[in-house]
């Protein structure tokens, strides 16, 4: 088995209070951005000031290497910016600015003075299995743990039936070691899934006994 | 105090305010003597750029970004005032 991941603590964030929300330890602050400065936390919608609160929640001394994975990034912005485009209308410099898949990152390393290595990705629905790959690199190199974060923002109406989506925004966090906290156990997955948040989410609260990505997860014992 | 209250200082703090998104400064937060970057407001280069923008958009004043003058029209409130005041084409 490649892997020898360790699950050592989790945080999850949901937009609608009514849905099934993580365990309260496992919940971050109602008041979203509550650990940014007012004048980063500005620039960010929910998903990435719920993702910037995850990770000083597992990362409160800056310590680790961060990963922030989302499938689809802010579309809300994107697709704004392209419709401004289509108009003939200058498009907003902040929205530019921010539109790279890394910004919520560069957002939580100015707000925390965060200098370990950090990095952003996307895999068409690989998300999950693709941070734990990043984060066993990390690991071996000599990291003592890795945080990583898997979010999803608002899909615009316009998309809506064109691609995979949670359908709400939410995050979920994890942080990751090699020999601390519930082992990660692999095997072949039934069928390959394309896990989203909230399905990470409730895997992780016990409410699945596993996760199916592009392998089947499951955790061991506490 | 007086001049502050007056239309257009009000409606640029409005403009400044909407299109910075800071959504948490007050009208009263903005000293129209006070540095608007850096110091005293505290806002960043790529606000520079949306406010420009902004100005172009609301009241037809285009600016060189790489222009001296356009740093001293951006020193503070009364000086976008005065920027305003003079070169508006609305």
């Amino acid at each position: 088995m490649p892997f020898s991941l360790h699950l050592e603590d989790w945080r999850g964030w949901i937009a609608d209070e009514e849905v099934h929300n993580p365990a309260p330890s496992h919940r971050i602050s109602a008041q979203l951005g509550s650990t940014l400065p007012a004048m980063l936390r500005r620039r960010l919608d929910d998903a990435g000031r719920a993702t910037c609160d995850i990770l000083e929640a597992l990362d409160p001394n800056a310590d680790f290497p961060l990963v922030h994975a989302s499938r689809h990034g802010d579309t809300t912005h994107t697709l704004e910016m392209l419709e401004a485009l289509a108009r003939g209308e200058p498009i907003s410099p902040t929205r530019f600015s921010m539109s790279v898949h890394n910004a919520v990152l560069g957002v939580h390393s100015i707000s925390r003075k965060h200098h370990r290595p950090m990095q952003a990705l996307g895999a068409c629905g690989d998300e999950f299995d693709a941070i734990l790959h990043e984060a066993k690199g990390y690991l071996v190199e000599g990291h003592r743990a890795v945080v990583a974060v898997l979010s999803e923002a608002p899909l615009p109406s316009a998309y809506q039936g064109h691609t995979e989506h949670p359908g709400i925004a939410c995050a979920v966090g994890i942080r990751l070691t090699l020999d601390r906290g519930r082992r990660l156990m692999a095997s072949d997955p039934v069928g390959a899934a394309h896990p989203t948040p909230l399905e990470v989410m409730s895997w992780l609260n016990g409410d699945a006994p596993f996760l199916d990505g592009r392998h089947r997860w499951q955790l061991g014992a506490e | 105090m007086s001049e502050t209250h007056d239309d257009l200082s009000i409606e640029l703090k409005h403009l400044i305010i909407e299109t910075l998104e800071l959504e948490d400064v007050a009208l009263g937060d903005i000293d129209p003597d006070a540095p608007l970057f850096g110091e005293g407001l505290g806002l960043d280069s790529i606000d520079a750029l949306e406010l420009g923008l902004a100005l172009q958009k609301r009241f037809g004043i285009k600016l060189d970004a790489e222009a001296e003058e356009t740093r001293r029209h951006f020193s503070s409130l009364n000086a976008l005032k005065a920027l305003v005041e003079t070169r508006r084409v609305d």
